[in-house]
């Protein structure tokens, strides 16, 4: 059982919690439409357990994927597998999904506490034992000095943040976030990031939706890009990013004899551009070819110049979004 | 999960969700519907009451009021009889002039009432003379079980029931979606026909004790002012029956309804089409097929009712049949009538729970 000190969820005993025997979650060419407006179409995912990212411009469907995840609105066609669990079953889902929707859903007049043990009665605890549950939740999330005041007057991040000790006090295998770091001050977006990862990295499934770029680049293990209801791509960032042809890649080498490399550099062919940074000290290189750039590098370094650093400048959610979805986030 | 645990889940939910339908704001008028006629009745009572206080101070015996015949004078009444509780003169204001002036003009009027005791004694004269003469109680205990007949039947049954489910049941899921706070139910671990079953059971809690409340307060006002004696023979006699049955129609009504308008708010999102196109099925069914006629709740409550409502024998036959069914069914087809009635509809409306989806955006 957890208590209040000791952190809910990945290190507590969970006895409602199934421990699925296919622990993924998986979409097959699944499509779904709002009368005539396209919400997703023919979706083929399969999302391993770790911390996935959905990302997308607005309207593009990341709020209906994760709708479909949870069951509150069912696919036109294809189907829906939550680590081996229909969505179409919540009286088994819900035992192993939380999910975090961007609307409060508090009875009116309640307070903190009562809205996360309202969720643990229902869910079948007793109320003891939801209580007890719901003030882990809430100091998980940093709510605890809060949960006696009413939700109607919370602020945004703490409206955030109770919606969270909801989706996580049940202890679920799955949780799905609809934008969850939105309205959070810094310090409680660290502890909620590092909360994300305990979960991972007890293999379950953290899937969330995020308008902020440097933070997913940062969180997910893997992620979904999504535009006009379709998945534009899918897999780890870097994985991502090799599969874009149409777009040289770009390096940044930290190194002495900058000018002479660059030289050395523009005699192959998959060299497109280098731009020379201010300090002349560094390049900016786009190559097309990522393999033979990297035997070049290799070979200059043999001949004697100081190659001190190569990072990927375009191995992050930024650049892929501008190559794959375009500027408009 | 077993069958038990579902059943602790369905009170569960019930238990949560009626705080939303006692207290929602949307449904105060709900209320207003259920104690209105208490008012009335009350008001009656009041008056009653008042005016047996005040003619308690000037009886009048019988045996005097007995000897006064048509044709005295009203000068050899008031002899006799000095003390009346009323006396109320009407004179003409303006007389016509002209020639048949005498024949057109209005008599003078005056009406005296007496009290013996028991009964109101009303004499009526015309120009001095008495008229008429007749006496009664101060209010009728028959009259007034009818006028209750006729207040639960057409009012209750037909209209605060009605209109008071709809506002409940419509409430239960469509108001949650207008708050966009469905999909709180809809992410618990718990089947869609168990979230159903909770929050029907809510809502009937809810609408027996608002409306069981409401008619039962109503029947005690009815019964406030009346004599003690007529009180007692009632209460020997049929007065538990006419409790109980007042009060089975009540609550059947609130389950048929309730039903109805349940599965009316998973299947549309308007409360006026299927609230109007209902309203006029029940008020039809008189006229209807005796096979169509029960698929109507009315049908069915109104058949429970212990005293029949007030109905003007001179009124029209499309009144008097859209007021009353014509073969009324026996009161154990009724209850099992509208007990299948309701498990239909409630089978209907958890195969539409099952495909609600949550979809704030098109609300």
């Amino acid at each position: 059982m957890s208590t209040p000190n000791s952190p809910i969820g990945p290190a507590a005993a969970t006895p409602m919690s199934t421990a699925a025997t296919a622990p993924e979650v998986l979409f097959d060419d699944v499509s779904k439409f709002y009368g005539e407006v396209l919400g997703v179409n023919r979706v083929t995912l399969r999302i391993p357990p770790g911390i996935t990212s959905l990302v997308g411009p607005n309207g593009s469907g990341k709020t209906t994927l994760m709708n479909l995840m949870a069951g509150l609105i069912h696919p036109d066609r294809g189907v829906i597998t939550m680590r081996g669990l229909s969505p179409r079953h919540p009286e088994r889902l819900m035992r192993i999904l939380g999910y975090a929707t961007q609307y409060d859903s508090a009875p009116r007049g309640s307070t903190g506490l009562d809205f996360v043990t309202t969720g643990l009665i229902l869910t079948g605890f007793s109320s003891a034992e939801a209580s007890t549950r719901a003030q882990a939740a809430l100091h998980r999330v940093r709510m605890a000095e809060a949960s006696r005041r009413k939700v109607a007057s919370y602020s945004k991040g703490m409206r955030q943040r109770i919606r969270l000790a909801q989706a996580i006090a049940h202890d679920p295998d799955i949780l799905v976030l609809d934008e969850p770091l939105n309205g959070l001050d810094p310090l409680v977006r660290a502890e909620t990031i590092a909360l994300f990862r305990e979960y991972a990295a007890l293999g379950r499934h953290v899937i969330l939706s995020s308008h902020v770029l440097q933070e997913v680049d940062i969180i997910s293990d893997q992620v979904i890009l999504i535009a006009n209801g379709m998945i534009i791509a899918e897999g780890q960032i870097r994985s991502v990013r090799e599969e874009i042809h149409q777009h040289p890649s770009q390096f940044v080498i930290r190194c002495r004899d900058a000018s002479r490399i660059a030289s050395l550099l523009f005699e192959h062919d998959h060299i497109t551009q280098i731009k020379m940074q201010d300090d002349r000290l560094g390049l900016l290189v786009m190559t097309r070819n990522r393999a033979d750039f990297s035997r070049a590098l290799t070979r200059i370094s043999l001949a004697g110049h100081t190659v001190e650093s190569i990072v990927p400048a375009d191995e992050n959610m930024g650049a892929l979004y501008e190559y794959l979805i375009g500027g408009d986030r | 999960m077993t069958n038990a645990a579902r059943l602790r889940q369905v009170w569960t939910i019930a238990r949560l969700q009626l705080t939303r339908v006692f207290f929602s704001k949307r449904s105060f008028w709900v209320y207003l519907l259920a104690f209105f006629p208490a008012v009335i009745f009350f008001a009656h009572g009041v008056e009653v009451k008042f005016k047996r206080d005040r003619y308690t101070s000037r009886v009048t015996p019988s045996s005097v009021l007995d000897a006064i015949r048509a044709g005295d004078s009203e000068g050899d009444v008031l002899r006799q009889a000095p003390g009346p509780v009323s006396d109320e003169r009407y004179r003409p204001r303006r007389r016509r002039r002209g020639p048949d002036a005498e024949q057109q003009r209005t008599p003078d009027r005056r009406f005296l009432a007496y009290w013996d005791g028991s009964k109101r004694w009303e004499l009526n004269f015309e120009d001095g003379i008495l008229q008429t003469k007749r006496a009664r109680p101060l209010n009728d205990f028959e009259e007034d079980r009818q006028v209750y007949a006729g207040v639960f039947q057409y009012f209750y049954l037909r209209l605060a029931i009605f209109f008071g489910c709809l506002g409940i049941f419509m409430n239960l899921f469509r108001g949650e979606m207008l708050d966009k706070t469905l999909h709180f139910w809809f992410l618990i671990p718990a089947r869609r026909e168990v979230l159903l079953a909770g929050k029907y059971l809510a809502g009937l809690i809810a609408a027996v004790v608002i409306f069981g409340s409401g008619a039962a307060l109503s029947f005690a006002l009815m019964l406030w002012p009346q004599d003690p004696t007529a009180l007692q023979t009632f209460w020997a006699t049929d007065g538990l029956s006419h409790v109980f049955w007042y009060s089975a129609a009540a609550a059947l009504a609130c389950v048929g309804y309730g039903s109805v308008f349940l599965a009316s708010g998973l299947l549309l999102r308007n409360p006026i089409i299927p609230a109007v196109t209902i309203l006029f099925w029940e008020s039809i069914n008189g006229i209807l097929p005796a096979m169509l006629q029960k698929l109507s709740v009315l049908y069915y409550v109104e058949a429970l009712c212990p005293v029949p409502p007030p109905m003007d024998s001179n009124a029209p036959l499309l009144i008097r049949l859209l007021a009353a069914p014509a073969e009324p069914p026996t009161a154990a087809f009724a209850v099992l009538g509208l007990l299948a009635l309701t498990a239909l509809v409630l089978f209907v409306a958890s195969r539409a729970v099952r495909n609600i989806e949550v979809n704030y955006g098109v609300e």
